[in-house]
């Protein structure tokens, strides 16, 4: 694009008025529509670049910020994201902005206690078997304590997925789970490959969400399941009102002192007041094409866990 | 009625040989990956390329790197193939 603005350019220098008009709403159009970043008005280009760099910048300090702002309790929600989407054994996911892991690594546990559980149960019908033929069970399907379950994780930038990577090899995870340096707006993903598909905590900060949606139906498996966690909008005035203060009285300090960067978590603050609520993003997610969609809020709406499927 | 939260810190029980050795500059993309990954743009199949670690779209002419194992399918980020890359000769370390 920047190569195509160049002749304007050379154009502008010699004559100006409405030749530089033009050539400015040709690089707006190149630079993409305007758009939000927080409560800034900027083009689309602008916003993709700023994001990366917000969480290039807080990569490393990612999950204790986390921690620190939610007091733990994004822990909670994930766990819940994650018996929502109860998935069995052989479960193919596709987890988009999933950078340092954590619906990955959840994933992982679900699958293989759900796996444990059965073997026991198995077990326990095998009473009248010898103690050879048990063991020899038991042996193969250890091997495939996660059956042909898989966890691909997708994610825009380079830190986060470094730091989930990392994560991943310092807390043992290595089957079954995949990296992909990829953009949710456009995936690098076969159509119709996966059972589930999971963004959580970053369809916030996709600049075109349309996108995002129509290419998460593409390469949902029919009957393939969309599920979304993200902050919320909430109703009671009076929670509000606390929301708010805590939001941008405490965040933006805590991201100063924890991770020396305030600007990024102010922005974090500000992108979940522009983000759509619960109704508009439910409609939103209906016209992809997704069927019997629907929201569960959490914590009265501080965050929602939006639902659909691919029929 | 949440679950007891924390993080499962459930012990990957892995095949055991671990890529222990991080320092491995050139890690193999996993085979199985293959299987669903196609090039962002056009949505077509890729070929894996060993010599220089890329995913090539033959139709289009693109590469994609592959970066410490992590595939890289960001359309900025792939090179053209058109011309033969000049690091030919050399030998990548």
């Amino acid at each position: 694009a920047a190569a195509g603005l160049c002749p304007c350019r050379a154009l502008l220098a010699r004559r100006g008025g409405a030749l530089r008009a033009l050539c400015g709403s040709v690089r707006g159009l190149a630079a993409g529509q305007e758009t939000h970043f927080g409560f800034q008005t900027v083009t689309e280009a602008e916003r993709r670049e700023k994001i990366y760099q917000v969480f290039e910048s807080v990569a490393k300090k990612y999950d204790v910020m986390n921690d620190s702002m939610t007091l733990g309790i994004h822990r909670v929600w994930k766990d819940i994201l994650m018996h929502k989407m109860n998935p069995s054994p052989g479960t193919l996911l596709l987890d988009v902005a999933g950078g340092t892991g954590d619906i990955a690594f959840r994933f992982i546990n679900y699958v293989r206690s759900v796996r444990e559980h059965q073997l026991q149960r198995k077990l326990k019908h095998h009473q009248n078997l010898s103690w050879q033929e048990i063991s020899e069970s038991y042996q193969e399907d250890k091997f495939k304590l996660l059956g042909d379950s898989r966890v691909v994780v997708c994610d825009i930038n380079k830190e986060m997925l470094k730091v989930g990577k990392q994560k991943a090899q310092h807390l043992g995870y290595s089957e079954g789970l995949s990296w992909v340096l990829g953009d949710a707006e456009e995936l690098p993903f076969d159509d119709d490959k996966f059972d589930v598909y999971t963004i959580a905590f970053g369809i916030r900060n996709v600049t075109r969400i349309d996108l995002a949606l129509q290419e998460a139906y593409r390469v949902l498996k029919p009957g393939g399941r969309f599920l979304c966690l993200e902050f919320s909008h909430v109703s009671n005035p009076l929670l509000s009102r606390l929301y708010d203060l805590y939001s941008f009285q405490v965040i933006p300090v805590l991201g100063e002192i924890i991770a020396g960067d305030w600007k990024s978590y102010q922005y974090l603050v500000e992108s979940i007041r522009r983000f759509p609520p619960q109704e508009e993003l439910k409609a939103m997610i209906e016209d992809t094409g997704f069927l019997k969609v629907d929201y569960q809020n959490l914590n009265s709406g501080i965050v929602a866990i939006h639902s659909g499927f691919k029929l | 009625a949440a679950s007891g939260g924390g993080q499962g810190q459930g012990q990957g029980q892995g095949s055991g040989s671990g890529s222990g050795s991080g320092s491995a500059r050139r890690q193999p993309l996993e085979p199985s990956l293959l299987r669903f990954l196609v090039c962002p743009l056009s949505k077509r199949p890729l070929r894996y390329e060993e010599s220089t670690n890329e995913l090539i779209n033959e139709e289009l002419g693109i590469a994609y790197p592959i970066i410490d194992g992590i595939p890289n399918m960001i359309p900025e980020a792939a090179r053209t193939t058109r011309k033969k890359p000049p690091a030919e000769d050399s030998k990548q370390p």
